[in-house]
């Protein structure tokens, strides 16, 4: 959807419905506000609505980074001790890779 | 597609080493998923082994072994090493070594009757070590794939690469494009027994697309008895006194389904059929009391799985007999290395300590040493401390202190110089035969082993009657046949594919005719889900005993297949094979019903059926499974070379992205046509 042709309460709106959508656990709605209207809160010259959008993409954005961080934390965790934690890794897995531990 | 038979070789006959776990480990090979690639190179001397693990220079490596190389130290040396990509063994008797047993010194430690309980001072061959020349390499654990080249005109075709490319000229390294071989074996079985089956349940359960990651070793026992036992009655059988003979059926080696056990096991199975040829006329004109009970046991190799299922469901009561109706056992072990020297009686000294026992294990002895008198044998015992080698005997004292004893050649540790590896074949039993023979002369011709093995199925058959309490009087009429025992000899050792075998076995089975040729393989293997009713072995074993101990019916084949529905035949007491005759001078045969009272029991580890998978009584075994076994070898070009030829296609990719855009951005000055601009009035 192209923003330049929506009125602003529109964009307004719909980015707070991406922020909001986001605490669902969905952080990629966090990310789509934060790609999408980045030039909108920023880079455009200013107009009445732009103040609130500019605070929902920063929230989003810290959302987004803390989404990030507990992921990459996690995932290095499992990776690394799946294969020492025996059955408990076993029951914690999708999908186990054949052959090595 | 034929690009890819410009570049790869196949190798068309593989036989891999595969991984087998138990409740704690994990043992024999694993490749990576895409296979391992090395540079071949023949490992025959001490500098071509330097040049693998230290100074070639290009790593890493896939190493051609000599059969003289194939031992413990070289094998650590390769396994400690990142340089080799895996091993493919020459299999081959020259240069063979003395001795080779890739079993441990100490077959069955965990699994006998000696423990810190029972006889703890025996236990972990403290006594006695059987099998010295063990070298454990069955029971390392590889992290790359070893291959057998069992064929020799396959390795005719590698050493041909080798030496056009990979030689060495004047001590200097060769140039690339160097001959590289490629094994595929990845198993998909981990860690252990209990790991493997917890993780096939929970795909079983959760997954979308279950997949089985490894199979309990499984088969069946073969049993017979010289009075009919009613099959359909489990637990004690009333008025039954039973003198069990026993021995085992299988074997094992390094390598996936390759065991010609000959002396380990093919020495014990003739023995005993010979056995039963020879008492069976007897035991229908005069019976002695004593019922004696034939068993074959499956899986011994692994873990006693066969005799350890049979005790296990006698004591739960699920078999036909229980142990109250056990009065005494007799093994046959390795029997066949004798060559003019004694047979030996192995008997359990701490049950001995029982004063019954004792008496009832030395009445025994004297029955065989009677039986013994008219024979051109000598039996002897060893010395009183000494432990009972590994024996499915062991299993049942593990139950109940039975009176018992374990024949065998062997007075302290084994006389087989290469137990359960691939070189205990014929030659190792010295079954040759002079050279001009056609097969079905080789069939009959009696080898000295032969003769010496019907004289010690003889005193088998003797003292088995005397045991179940027959008159002295009949035994001159027990004597074994040497025909029948060169016949089995020949079947088990050289030919599986022989005009007696082929007599005796279904019609459907001799059609196909029996697959390879060569010998039968003693490997347990899986079982019914992947070899078909029962592995050929055990089948070939089913049948011999029907043709030797069963009676000719004039059923028809549908009447063969349902017995119950004539009243002169009884299912509970008798099983009703369908046979296909020898064949006549035309080729043709005339298949018949043969009724015998051999039967099949599961040979599975009671460990499966109680879930118990790390259990410490029980044997836990199984065998991984995977997708492919190949091999191929081609060409390689250097590291060097493929980087350049990735960089030069990388740069061409992105010189057109350039030149591609820049053509793009400046389309109207290129192209503007030579034509005029058409004047347009307006």
């Amino acid at each position: 959807m192209n923003l330049e042709r929506i009125p602003n309460e529109e964009k307004l709106s719909l980015c707070r419905r991406y922020y909001l959508g986001g605490f669902a656990f969905l952080p990629f709605l966090w990310l789509v506000n934060v790609l999408w209207f980045f030039r909108e809160a920023f880079l455009k010259p200013t107009y009445t609505e732009q103040l609130q959008i500019k605070s929902y993409v920063k929230k989003s954005a810290l959302g987004l980074i803390v989404w990030v961080a507990v992921l990459t934390t996690w995932i290095t965790i499992f990776q690394h001790f799946r294969a020492q934690w025996g059955e408990v890794g076993d029951y914690l897995s999708f999908t186990i890779p054949l052959g090595t531990a | 597609s034929s690009v890819e038979q410009k570049i790869y070789v196949v190798l068309n006959e593989t036989v891999p080493c595969v991984r087998l776990l138990n409740a704690t480990h994990q043992i024999g090979c694993q490749s990576s998923i895409s296979g391992d690639t090395g540079v071949l190179h023949v490992l025959e001397t001490e500098s071509d082994l330097d040049w693998i693990l230290s100074s070639g220079p290009h790593p890493p490596y896939m190493v051609i072994m000599e059969t003289a190389f194939f031992n413990r130290s070289v094998m650590m040396r390769m396994k400690n090493s990142s340089r080799v990509a895996g091993v493919a063994v020459i299999i081959s008797k020259t240069g063979l070594a003395d001795n080779f047993s890739p079993h441990t010194t100490c077959p069955n430690q965990n699994t006998g009757v000696y423990s810190e309980s029972y006889g703890s001072d025996l236990a972990n061959c403290n006594g006695t070590v059987w099998n010295p020349l063990g070298n454990g390499l069955s029971y390392e654990d590889f992290s790359f794939p070893v291959f057998a080249l069992k064929d020799e005109n396959q390795t005719q075709v590698l050493r041909k690469c080798y030496e056009d490319h990979n030689q060495r000229v004047n001590g200097s390294a060769p140039q690339y494009p160097l001959c590289a071989m490629q094994l595929f074996s990845h198993m998909h079985a981990v860690t252990d027994t209990v790991t493997c089956m917890r993780r096939t349940d929970l795909q079983n359960r959760f997954s979308i697309n279950p997949e089985v990651l490894c199979d309990p070793l499984s088969d069946f026992n073969v049993w017979t008895s010289t009075r009919p036992l009613n099959n359909s009655a489990k637990g004690h059988a009333a008025d039954e006194s039973v003198v069990i003979a026993a021995t085992r059926l299988d074997g094992r080696s390094f390598f996936w389904e390759q065991a010609p056990a000959a002396e380990g096991t093919v020495s014990g199975i003739v023995t005993l059929l010979a056995t039963i040829q020879a008492l069976y006329p007897v035991t229908q004109e005069a019976p002695p009391p004593r019922n004696i009970f034939f068993s074959f046991f499956q899986g011994e190799a692994f873990d006693y799985i066969g005799s350890s299922k049979m005790v296990y469901d006698m004591e739960k009561n699920d078999f036909v007999i229980d142990m109250n109706n056990v009065h005494s056992m007799l093994e046959i072990g390795q029997v066949g290395l004798l060559s003019g020297r004694s047979l030996w009686m192995h008997s359990d000294p701490v049950s001995r300590q029982n004063k019954s026992v004792d008496t009832e294990v030395s009445e025994m002895m004297s029955r065989i040493q009677s039986a013994a008198a008219g024979l051109k044998l000598t039996v002897d015992h060893p010395s009183v401390s000494q432990p009972l080698p590994p024996s499915s005997f062991q299993r049942f004292l593990r139950a109940r202190r039975i009176p018992g004893l374990v024949l065998a050649d062997h007075n302290t540790s084994f006389t087989n110089r290469y137990y359960e590896s691939m070189y205990d074949d014929a030659e190792n039993l010295n079954v040759t035969y002079p050279p001009g023979l056609t097969p079905d002369e080789q069939l009959v011709y009696e080898t000295d082993a032969a003769k010496s093995l019907a004289e010690v199925a003889t005193l088998v058959a003797r003292s088995l009657y005397l045991q179940a309490g027959g008159e002295e009087n009949n035994l001159n009429n027990i004597t074994a046949d040497p025909k029948i025992v060169a016949q089995l000899l020949y079947g088990f050792l050289v030919q599986k594919n022989n005009s007696w075998f082929r007599s005796l076995l279904p019609p459907e089975v001799t059609k196909k005719g029996v697959n390879s040729p060569g010998p039968p393989q003693f490997y347990i293997g899986l079982g019914p889900r992947v070899h078909g009713p029962a592995h050929s072995v055990t089948r070939f074993v089913q049948y011999i005993l029907a043709n030797l101990t069963g009676t000719v019916t004039n059923l028809t084949e549908s009447q063969c297949q349902n017995p119950s529905e004539l009243s002169t035949e009884n299912k509970d007491l008798f099983s009703y094979f369908w046979v296909s005759g020898p064949a006549s001078v035309n080729g043709t045969r005339e298949p018949f019903c043969v009724r015998a009272s051999v039967r099949l029991s599961k040979a599975v580890s009671p460990a499966f059926e109680l879930l118990e998978y790390g259990s410490r009584n029980y044997s836990t075994w199984t065998e991984s499974r995977w997708k492919s076994i190949r091999a191929r070898i081609f060409l390689v070009a250097s590291r060097e070379l493929e980087m350049l030829t990735l960089g030069v296609g990388v740069a061409v990719l992105l010189l057109s992205l350039l030149v591609t855009y820049f053509i793009s951005s400046k389309a109207e000055l290129l192209f503007s046509s030579a034509r005029e601009t058409p004047t347009t009035t307006y």
